[in-house]
């Protein structure tokens, strides 16, 4: 390893774009680093400006402000093709008229590498993603899957110290997905080549990452680790974004030294605050308890509402509950008989442990 | 299991073997027209080169005499040496000038590509006689080119060097050349997604290695089919040789047409045509097979191919493309710009300065009775071969992929072959059908002529629409309880209606330009083109400047309802 182990690999400082013609600038003074051999996420719905940083940090768009850095150099005017950076695509980019093997050799190739240590090279990376027997190929000969690791081997044969990946598993189907999330990660971990990796999936995002960064409109959300994100997201855009959480309206009324929180006009016990006023609550649905109501034994502090709707996910069941103006969904054990059915009165309950708050 | 499928794929295979023999009735008309349209009369030409004539009159006997007589002749292969190195070097120059020129549009281009393209392209719709006519203007002894010399102090008296010359013959044929290998060429460098380019430029590969390793083996086959299309029309071209190339100049189209002219010698003319076809196969099939294409683009690359943010060329680069265009399109447009500007001009002579305007030119060609009768058979057989190609070639297209005939590549291939038959020898093989049914000479006999090679191209042309249409367009219709005809009524037609009103105007200029073909078939009755021809022939007048300039003006207004329309549909439907 290099002496300069401990800097990031990248850098992006104040960086500004705004495409010519439009309206609103597609990011606005973006700043994070990318550690070593760091597995990075950048996360966010599409128009968010993602692809735009991983444009930018190639080499195919110029930021308008701000810098790029990597290895302690300013970038911002070196050519794509002088960075030591490589993309997975997409749309993985293939060039169609060359084998697998050619693909692979490709960027060895530019940079004039003999042939025996090319094949050399292309033969370790092939067999690093699986490939190997299908090297002879065409890349329409071959299935999504098979394509996209044609892709990765082709961006990480020359060893770049830092891989692009644009949503690079967008295009292949579930059982897939989750199989090439392992092999991700278990590849970056043995390259250990630093990632960044662009999704709007936050599975994905939340699953592989060591840091996500969470973007919206072009500014920065919140940047975490995956746990941070999922149970003390910053504000009401990443709670709503990231995980699946209701966002409940509640009123605090003064009481007592401090206020009180009410959900539907009910107040709730150890829901307090030093704030009056309206706010709203995102709770996970897994810490929404929803209970049928047997006669009259309602807990002072749980919402009554009628059961809309049933969704059997397997593992848990999702409940739909409307509770006067609002609807809550909380999730329950599946058991094999059905315990819920729709019109049922139920009363809802609230585990407030990682719960965030948000006042107007 | 195993032999279960063994037996499965034994069984497939003799049923395909059998089913071609079963035709089926859909099919029976489209394998009449190719016997009596495409396969006949090649057998024809082949058959009549095996026999012999005497004064004029085939005699049916069997023989190599013809053949003989061409292996034997140093003039003859002379001849084929020259034939296809005037069109192979034109070819050169032209692919020189329309490769960078389409890389230009189709790339660098952001706004205005259809316009760019367009501009490139129209100069294929204009009377070839009105583009040959024009060298001959500018290379002429008292022409542009030496009038220009002379009074510009280079030359002491005009040179008779540049008409009449191999030189002058290779000039015009690579400015004939350029629209085919621009437009062949612009298809597939359109087509390369953009995100290959930034692969490529990723994996550190500088502009000239994408170029070397990326745009050139997706754009080479692309670029030589192109190439050989240009090829071909130039080859079968016998009148520029006839009318700019002199003695130096002639090649073997010319001598085929005197075969069939006034040497009227058929057999002969038969068996110079068939070599001529095999030798420029041969070098075509070379060609080709030097330019591979290997792999297939597989969706889901971005469909924003060359989008105008990820511009690869520098501002200096994008300067020299503009100015490179511009001087390209002063190439294709300012001989006719001289034709037009001539056919005002009082004075006989074609020589700048211009002596003073006049509407003279114009007003003689109303007096002129037999030009007057020459166009309206031109409008007559025009008509006739559109509403019939337009009518047989949608319903061919419709049959050939909807019925599923066995071997659609094959029926493709085999009506495309009369667009890909040089000019000549088209001309003659028509001769000989027509001959054989006994239709006579006159209208009757161009319509059929040209419906050869019209029907095809309105075929082939609907044939690329409908396989763009999403199959399951029709079967929604079907499943939505229309019956097939509501089905082509409500929902075919209405999409394949451009296309149709498309070639049925590309048709009304490839019969109303034709000269090739139908200077074979007219007699002693011609259209427009061929009244021109024998006007330029027998001697000059200046009206024949007047007659291009119409005709150049009823392509531009033709050419401009047809893009119109297009235009106007695409503001319609937002994609």
């Amino acid at each position: 390893m290099g002496t300069r182990e401990t800097g990031p690999v990248l850098s992006l400082v104040g960086v500004s774009k705004t495409y010519e013609g439009a309206q609103k600038p597609a990011l606005e003074k973006v700043s994070f680093s990318v550690k070593q051999g760091e597995f990075f996420s950048i996360l966010g719905p599409s128009g968010s400006g993602k692809t735009t940083i991983l444009r930018t940090v190639a080499g195919f768009e110029k930021p308008d402000n701000g810098q790029i850095v990597m290895d302690g150099d300013v970038m911002n005017a070196v050519p794509p093709f002088k960075r030591d950076v490589r993309t997975v695509f997409q749309s993985y980019a293939l060039f169609p008229h060359l084998t697998v093997r050619e693909n692979v050799e490709y960027p060895l190739r530019m940079r004039g590498e003999p042939k025996t240590s090319r094949r050399k090279k292309a033969e370790e990376t092939l067999s690093l993603v699986e490939l190997s027997t299908f090297a002879d190929r065409l890349p329409h000969q071959l299935s999504g899957g098979q394509r996209q690791r044609a892709a990765l081997a082709r961006s990480i044969v020359s060893r770049p110290k830092l891989l692009l990946l644009d949503e690079p598993l967008a295009a292949l189907d579930l059982r897939l997905r989750q199989q090439m999330q392992h092999t991700l990660v278990a590849l970056q971990k043995e390259l250990g080549i630093a990632f960044m990796y662009v999704t709007h999936d936050q599975g994905e995002a939340l699953s592989m990452s060591d840091r996500v960064v969470v973007l919206h409109d072009g500014k920065i959300a919140q940047l975490a680790t995956p746990r941070e994100i999922y149970f003390a997201p910053q504000n009401e855009f990443v709670s709503r974004f990231v995980g699946r959480s209701n966002l409940v309206p509640i009123r605090f009324a003064p009481a007592g030294s401090g206020y009180a929180g009410t959900i539907e006009g009910i107040s709730i016990a150890g829901l307090t605050s030093e704030r009056g006023g309206t706010a709203r609550m995102a709770i996970r649905y897994e810490a929404v308890q929803v209970k049928a109501l047997n006669g009259a034994d309602r807990s002072p502090d749980a919402v009554p509402g009628v059961v809309e709707d049933v969704l059997f996910l397997g593992t848990n069941c999702e409940v739909n509950v409307r509770c006067g103006g609002l609807s809550l969904i909380g999730t329950v054990p599946a058991a094999r008989e059905s315990t819920f059915v729709v019109g049922q009165p139920v009363q809802v309950g609230f585990d407030l442990v990682n719960t965030q708050v948000f006042y107007d | 299991m195993t032999d279960s499928i063994a037996t499965m794929a034994a069984d497939r295979k003799t049923f395909r073997r059998r089913l071609p023999l079963k035709l089926s009735f859909a099919s029976v008309p489209v394998v009449a027209w190719l016997f009596l349209i495409v396969v006949m009369p090649n057998l024809l030409l082949i058959g009549t080169s095996f026999l012999k004539s005497s004064a004029g009159v085939i005699i049916f006997e069997p023989s190599l005499t013809n053949y003989a007589r061409i292996w034997n002749s140093a003039g003859f292969w002379a001849l084929l040496w020259r034939t296809l190195s005037f069109s192979f070097i034109a070819c050169v120059f032209a692919t020189i000038i329309a490769y960078p020129l389409a890389f230009y549009v189709g790339r660098v281009v952001g706004r205005n590509r259809a316009l760019l393209t367009m501009l490139v392209v129209i100069p294929l719709w204009i009377s070839l006689l009105m583009r040959i006519f024009a060298w001959r203007v500018i290379l002429g002894q008292s022409g542009v080119l030496n009038a220009a010399l002379v009074s510009s102090g280079i030359l002491d008296a005009p040179s008779e060097a540049f008409l009449y010359s191999p030189t002058a013959v290779v000039i015009v044929f690579a400015y004939i050349s350029v629209p085919f290998i621009f437009i062949s060429t612009m298809g597939a460098v359109e087509k390369i997604p953009r995100d290959l380019f930034e692969a490529s430029e990723d994996s550190g590969a500088t502009a000239f290695q994408t170029f070397i390793h990326l745009v050139w083996p997706l754009t080479r086959r692309n670029l030589a089919i192109g190439f050989s299309l240009a090829f071909l029309v130039t080859v079968g071209d016998f009148v520029t040789p006839a009318m700019i190339g002199g003695i130096d100049g002639t090649t073997l189209g010319v001598v085929v047409s005197t075969q069939f002219g006034f040497a009227n010698n058929w057999p002969y003319g038969a068996a110079v045509a068939v070599t001529l076809m095999l030798s420029v196969g041969l070098l075509l099939g070379v060609i080709i097979a030097l330019c591979p294409s290997k792999g297939v683009m597989v969706g889901g690359e971005s469909d924003q191919a060359g989008a105008p943010t990820a511009n690869p060329a520098t501002r200096l680069g994008r300067r020299l493309g503009a100015l490179g265009y511009v001087a390209a399109i002063a190439y294709l447009y300012a001989p006719l710009a001289i034709i037009v500007l001539f056919s005002f001009n009082s004075a006989n002579l074609q020589v700048f300065p211009v002596q003073g305007l006049t509407l003279h030119w114009y007003h003689e060609l109303l007096q002129d009775q037999s030009l007057i009768e020459a166009a309206r058979r031109s409008v007559v057989v025009a008509a006739c071969v559109v509403s019939v190609s337009v009518v047989v070639g949608t319903g061919f297209a419709l049959v050939v992929h909807y019925a599923r005939l066995r071997g659609a590549r094959f029926y493709e291939m085999a009506f495309a072959l009369p667009i890909a038959t040089p000019g000549v020898v088209l001309g003659i093989e028509m001769v000989l059908g027509t001959e054989l049914f006994g239709i006579p000479s006159g209208i009757t006999r161009i319509v059929v002529g040209q419906m050869s090679f019209v029907m095809p191209v309105t075929l082939l042309l609907l044939l690329v629409r409908l396989r763009r249409i999403d199959p399951s367009l029709m079967e929604a219709s079907l499943d939505l309880g229309a019956n097939r005809w509501q089905s082509f009524a409500y929902v075919l037609f209405p999409m394949i209606r451009g296309t149709i009103v498309a070639s049925a105007f590309l048709g009304l200029t490839l019969s109303a330009d034709d000269v090739m073909v139908t200077l074979f078939l007219s007699g002693g009755s011609p259209t427009l083109p061929i009244w021109v021809f024998n006007q330029m022939r027998f001697g000059f007048t200046p009206s024949v400047n007047a007659v291009f300039s119409l005709l150049l003006l009823a392509c531009l207004l033709t050419v401009m309802a047809a893009s119109w329309r297009n235009a106007l549909k695409r503001a319609r439907v937002p994609n």
